[in-house]
């Protein structure tokens, strides 16, 4: 471990300074990113060596500072996420070698990839953090590069904003995590994460529910659960793509990574059914919501943001099942409900980086963001429309993908509750079920719209008719990703017993045996008989199918002469016009859930002076209402606002006032303390 | 108490209150110029009081800080703010915020204040130079109420030294000076913070044609 890491370390901070070694850009381009690419391979390796190691590898060197000590643990869980992140750190950085030739001139190359570097190295180590106060520190360094990565495009309108956003979110978030490490350091007298595993005794039960709290909101913060998702869709999108690629992919990762740890390392396990229930809900709730909205976005970016409030949601659906299960003692269910939730961790970074990345093509490609501009793309970029297909088909969970996997798997640990003890809980979880259901149809309904929209039918404008593929460094970066999205969907018998690593020591059984059956070619959770899914045979069986239709149509076609020709236009030249637009594609939904949307349609007529049968000029505009900006944060803003303009009267800018009020304070402590 | 450290603690005394009398001079004084030479004739008592303490403890490294207080303070400081009020071309201070009568009285009343906050402390100490504390306190006090009380920048940064100046007294008298070391950090950064000021002084009279610091107010949106 400690040369990986070192090569790992090494390779970052290299990657952070060789830049200043030489004022070329194309030369600052290739080391950094280059350094940032071995970085993530050295990266991937310390993962595994992390999910095999049979005990856990500890580093721990102490400092000067009190309560402060540099300590690394590598434990199945921190080497999954160690993984999961130099993956995805891997092909961004590949891919952000063509990329940044988008921000040339505007943003120097070499300062990108150094703040690239240094964010993957603290995300990296935030994982392998051992100390609380160490951890919080990394924590910080994390949210304030990924802050001044977001804010790289300042003098694009409302970016600065979004990053303002995002800062202010980020370190409410960080409060509550200081909070939750506080409370645990009561008990367990240091900062040291092995001592809040094995306090002197436990903690008093209303702190512990407290703890849980804070540690939900903190980390939720981060994760962008609902209600705190609301600066996710301005900040994420708002950085370039790649990095875009790794907040949606991996950071917010970092959050779900902290909640296991410390629920089922650091709270042993032992909790009540209403913190489980408590996750469940607040992720279904994210689910459905962040897909709901994430229907209504035009620009593509901040439709895949929106998408990851969806997925975190799933997420905690799976680890919300598997501590309602865990309270019950029904520790094999536990173990596949979380084992269900790291399954679309890894799941959701790989498809969602992914689609950030070809986003970041398309956009590179045509300069603009907007979907109602896209269209025709996939014969003027082959290669990113196979990719970003392979993204949508994942994140959709249509089968055999990824996506498809890990969310059947949350599917069949909901469905197990039959096996709980209380009645409102075997009614709860099901109805859990049904949220993810709409869910993924609703996903399906989103990916569809994206997909077809942007690729598909004729260009929309100029820039979509102009594009052209992007340079190889992306198309590779993507590529690693695509193939990762296609090797979990279709191998579920190699990442099942990995993760089973990681959940066995959290949940005290190992599942893998039972769960894959036939060799692993089928995975069953109960029993074959119960359900079970095979993902190989079943893309065996979409492209046998595929092939006996195409063999099928050769042997009745005999002799029967193609003709190639224009598609039929009822006698009409076919035009842009003529196409569904993304926003008439998703009306019928808009119509569905007015409740929620709360939609406002403006629309301005201009009639001819000698008849209103005659348009002269019509104008619609198409509103929906985001119900917790001006609902929940909206009034909160106003309020600080007001106690703000209060406080200015001390603040008048004088200098000669400040000093009295420094001198006033001075005497009168003075006299007090005398 | 033999005779002769009596006779020192009495010098040591006669010294403080020397420092303390330039400082209601300063108080008491309109024009700039005069100013800055009470500031240096301060700063020489200041070496004085400081070398006598050097003499009657045998403590030598307070020797050097003595010298250095009459190089920098007595001679390159006041050189500094001559230079500045030279080319500012500003001579007198017509307005101040609070007028000459009255900054003396409460100055009086700031004298009591210290003297009020520092006899229980006094009694506890068993230096011969433990009276000064209470002086080293007044000099402070009425150092930082000359930086309110003045408009002009220059006058506030004499009101800053004189603060320095007490800090300086106090050290010595608590404790016989504070390490080398320290003293001569501080000896750095007074002579940084007289050049940036007197740069800064500059800047503003660029900027508002004046070095009045109630200007600054218009920096607020």
């Amino acid at each position: 471990m400690p040369t990986l890491l070192t090569v790992l370390l090494a390779c970052y901070l290299l990657g952070g300074l060789l830049p200043l070694c030489t004022s070329r850009p194309h030369l600052q381009n290739i080391l950094t990113h280059g350094a940032a690419a071995v970085a993530g391979l050295a990266g991937i390796v310390l993962g595994f060596v992390g999910l095999f190691a049979a005990q856990p590898l500890t580093l721990s060197v102490p400092s000067n500072i009190p309560l402060l000590t540099v300590a690394l643990r590598l434990d199945p869980l921190a080497g999954f996420f160690v993984l999961t992140i130099s993956l995805v750190g891997l092909a961004a950085s590949i891919y952000a070698q063509g990329y940044v030739g988008e921000y040339a001139g505007r943003v120097s190359a070499g300062l990108l990839g150094a703040l690239l570097n240094g964010f993957l190295l603290s995300m990296t180590l935030v994982v392998l953090a051992d100390n609380g106060f160490f951890f919080l520190i990394l924590w910080e360094v994390m949210s304030l590069l990924s802050y001044v990565l977001v804010v790289t495009d300042h003098e694009r309108p409302g970016v600065r904003e979004a990053g303002l956003f995002y800062l202010i979110m980020t370190h409410v978030g960080t409060a509550f995590i200081i909070l939750t490490f506080v409370i645990f350091s009561q008990e367990a007298g240091s900062f040291s994460f092995e001592d809040f595993r094995h306090p002197d005794q436990r903690l008093p039960e209303g702190l512990r529910s407290i703890a849980f709290f804070t540690a939900l909101i903190g980390f939720g913060a981060k994760a962008g659960i609902v209600p705190l998702h609301v600066w996710l869709p301005y900040a994420h999108p708002a950085a370039p793509s790649h990095i875009s690629a790794l907040m949606s992919g991996v950071m917010i990762k970092t959050a779900v990574y902290a909640l296991i740890r410390v629920y089922f390392d650091f709270l042993e396990g032992v909790f009540p059914w209403w913190w489980g229930f408590t996750v469940l809900s607040v992720g279904a709730v994210s689910a459905l919501l962040g897909v709901m909205y994430a229907l209504m976005e035009h620009d593509l970016k901040s439709l895949l943001a929106f998408h990851s409030v969806e997925n975190i949601g799933i997420i905690l659906l799976g680890i919300g099942a598997g501590m309602i299960f865990h309270t019950y003692g029904l520790h094999e269910l536990a173990a596949l409900g979380l084992l269900a939730g790291l399954y679309h961790t890894i799941n959701h970074a790989t498809f969602k980086a992914l689609l950030f990345l070809g986003a970041g093509a398309v956009q590179f490609a045509t300069h603009t963001r907007d979907i109602e501009e896209y269209g025709g793309l996939l014969r003027r970029m082959p290669w990113t429309g196979l990719f970003f297909l392979i993204g949508a088909v994942s994140i959709a969970a249509l089968p055999p993908t990824n996506g498809f996997v890990s969310e059947w798997l949350v599917f069949q640990s909901l469905f197990l509750s039959v096996q709980l003890p209380t009645l409102f809980l075997k009614l709860m979880l099901p109805i859990a079920a049904a949220i993810l259901a709409l869910t993924g149809a609703l996903a399906l309904a989103c990916f569809a719209k994206a997909f077809g929209m942007s690729f598909l039918a004729q260009p929309r404008s100029a820039h979509a008719r102009q594009a052209v593929e992007v340079p190889t460094s992306m198309r590779v970066g993507m590529g690693i990703l695509a193939g990762s999205c296609v090797v979990l969907g279709l191998a579920p018998m190699l990442v099942v017993p990995l993760l089973d690593r990681v959940t066995g020591p959290l949940t005290g059984v190992a599942i893998s045996e039972k769960v894959l059956a036939l060799d692993g070619w089928v995975v069953a959770p109960v029993t074959v008989e119960f359900s079970s899914i095979s993902t190989p045979v079943l893309a065996a069986l979409l492209v046998g199918a595929g092939l006996l239709g195409l063999l099928i149509a050769r042997w009745l076609g005999k002799g029967v002469r193609a003709r190639y020709t224009r598609t039929w236009g009822c006698g009409l030249p076919l035009t842009p016009r003529m196409e569904y637009t993304a926003t008439g594609f998703v009306q019928p939904i808009k119509q569905v859930f007015e409740t929620v949307y709360q939609p406002t349609v403006k629309l301005e007529r201009e009639f001819l002076e000698q008849s209103k049968y005659f348009l002269r000029h019509q104008r619609v505009e198409f509103h929906t209402e985001p119900l917790f900006e001006t609902y929940l944060y909206r009034p909160v803003v106003k309020k600080l606002l007001a106690l703000a303009e209060r406080l200015r009267v001390i603040q008048v800018g004088s200098l000669h006032l400040y000093l009295t009020y420094i001198f006033v304070t001075l005497v009168l402590l003075l006299l007090w303390a005398g | 108490m033999s005779e002769f450290t009596h006779l020192g603690s009495q010098l040591v005394n006669l010294c403080s209150v020397l420092l303390l009398l330039s400082c209601f001079a300063i108080v008491a004084q309109r024009r700039l110029s005069a100013c800055v030479d009470l500031f240096a004739l301060q700063s020489f008592f200041l070496a004085t009081t400081a070398a006598l303490v050097a003499f009657l403890t045998g403590h030598r490294h307070i020797y050097l800080a003595a010298a250095l207080t009459v190089v920098i303070k007595v001679i390159v400081l006041p050189r500094i703010l001559r230079k500045v009020i030279e080319r500012l071309n500003v001579s007198r201070e017509l307005v101040m915020n609070i007028n000459i009568p009255a900054g003396l009285l409460i100055c009086g009343g700031l004298v009591v204040v210290a003297f009020f906050i520092t006899q229980p402390i006094i009694p506890l100490g068993y230096l011969l130079t433990r009276d000064s504390l209470a002086i080293a306190l007044a000099i402070i006090l009425i150092g930082f109420f000359t930086m309110i009380a003045r408009k002009k920048a220059v006058t506030q940064m004499v009101g800053f030294l004189v603060m320095e100046n007490g800090v300086f007294l106090g050290a010595t008298a608590a404790a016989y000076g504070m390490p080398l070391i320290v003293e001569l950090g501080v000896f750095f950064d007074v002579l940084v913070a007289g050049l940036i000021a007197g740069i800064y002084t500059h800047r503003l009279q660029d900027a508002f044609d004046s070095v009045d610091t109630s200007e600054l107010t218009a920096l607020k949106e």
